[in-house]
């Protein structure tokens, strides 16, 4: 899921750097930015949680 | 060791030249660093205080304010009373106006007073924090660390606050080495900070060994880049490499899983399944309804003739060094709505 996740914010990514500077740099560029920055954001959150989840339980395998 | 080491490190090792050089000097194994920090000189603090216009009345009335604040607190408060300027600064941040950092900025590029500089930087450090922007909060503080040490009692929150910034960009291995100086070096700092700093060593050391860690620590980047409106080609190469590096986890796992012979633990049934299927009980919101407005909306909901008077100063009242770092927080704001 953390792959597909990514591979849509880099399309999304691509798609908004081929637009006109004039449309990236307005008002709805910016919310289109923010969009971005907060998917990104997700997929960060959810690697952070896996890479926890693993740690812990790689610390419990290596307490058994 | 030896002198040339000894005189490239102190106050120069606190502060990260630049993230490469630091990351390398960090790299080579722990240093001994000797503490720049001196004890909090109440005298030296009063006479520069008097010096910045306190009067005879607030000065006794200094003691008081520490024992109702704290130190850090009485003295910032004891500052804002002898310098309405930089109480006027304050409340402009207080309020969250987006003004506050040109009003700080222009304050300090006109002060020679360390004290006054250092309280004015740790002001504009909480607004570049507060707007999640922990490059710029680095920069100010090392020019704290730089320049204006041993004058406040704030040093201790600063030291705290420039390793705190350096994790959040995030530099886990400049911030580790820091935060531990802060507590070698503050051992009468607030037990707040001090038990925030001991977490946060546990946590990026646990961290610094996993690769999943150092992933997510750079898509947390790739996020401010992308809020920055960063979307060109070294952002997209990032992004594919993480793709590429999600794949080879994914193929490490399940050649993991073959070798074990079964999924890895988590994946398969619960071993305390539910008794009955149904949402979990509350009230169901998301989030804060009532929320109050941020840096970016005030920003946003200021008329476009304010707007433009505020990026005027900047260009035409600050010095190269404060224009730019005032450029770039300013933009993170993002546009008005009168551009919507």
């Amino acid at each position: 899921m953390l792959k597909y996740l990514q591979e849509r914010v880099n399309k999304a990514t691509k798609d908004f750097d081929t637009k006109p500077e004039e449309t990236k740099n307005s008002a709805q560029g910016q919310r289109e930015t923010t969009d971005l920055a907060g998917k990104q954001g997700r997929v960060q959150e959810l690697m952070r949680k896996l890479a926890s989840k693993l740690s812990k339980e790689n610390d419990a395998e290596e307490g058994k | 060791m030896n002198l040339r080491l000894a005189t490239l490190l102190g106050v120069c090792a606190l502060v990260a030249a630049s993230a490469a050089q630091a990351q390398h000097q960090d790299a080579a194994g722990p240093v001994q660093v000797q503490n720049p920090f001196t004890p909090f000189d109440q005298a030296r603090f009063v006479a520069e205080a008097k010096a910045l216009g306190a009067t005879d009345a607030q000065i006794d009335g200094f003691q008081k304010l520490v024992a109702d604040n704290g130190l850090a607190r009485g003295a910032d408060l004891l500052l804002r009373a002898a310098v309405p300027a930089f109480d006027a600064a304050v409340q402009l941040q207080e309020s969250s106006d987006p003004k506050a950092a040109l009003e700080l900025a222009k304050l300090l590029a006109a002060s020679d007073k360390p004290l006054l500089r250092a309280h004015l930087r740790y002001h504009m450090a909480e607004v570049f924090l507060e707007a999640d922007d922990p490059e710029r909060a680095t920069d100010i503080l090392g020019d704290y660390i730089r320049n204006d040490i041993n004058h406040s009692p704030l040093d201790g929150e600063v030291a705290y606050y420039y390793a705190q910034s350096l994790a959040e960009i995030p530099y886990p291995e400049l911030a580790i080495p820091r935060f531990k100086a802060f507590l070698q070096w503050f051992p009468e700092a607030s037990e707040r900070f001090r038990s925030a700093a001991h977490q946060q060593v546990l946590e990026l050391e646990r961290q610094r060994d996993s690769r999943l860690h150092d992933l997510a620590d750079r898509m947390r980047k790739t996020r401010r880049d992308l809020q920055k409106k960063k979307t060109d080609k070294p952002i997209q190469i990032d992004q594919e490499k993480y793709l590429e590096e999600l794949q080879e986890l994914i193929e490490q796992f399940e050649e993991k899983e073959k070798q074990a012979g079964g999924p890895p633990s988590g994946n398969g049934p619960s071993s305390n399944p539910a008794t009955q299927s149904g949402l979990v009980e509350g009230d169901g919101s998301v989030g804060q309804l009532d929320k109050k407005p941020t840096l970016a909306d005030r920003w946003g909901d200021m008329k476009d003739r304010d707007r433009e008077k505020i990026e005027a100063e900047v260009q035409n009242n600050l010095p190269p060094h404060y224009r730019k770092m005032l450029e770039q927080y300013y933009k993170k704001l993002g546009p008005g709505k009168g551009n919507r």
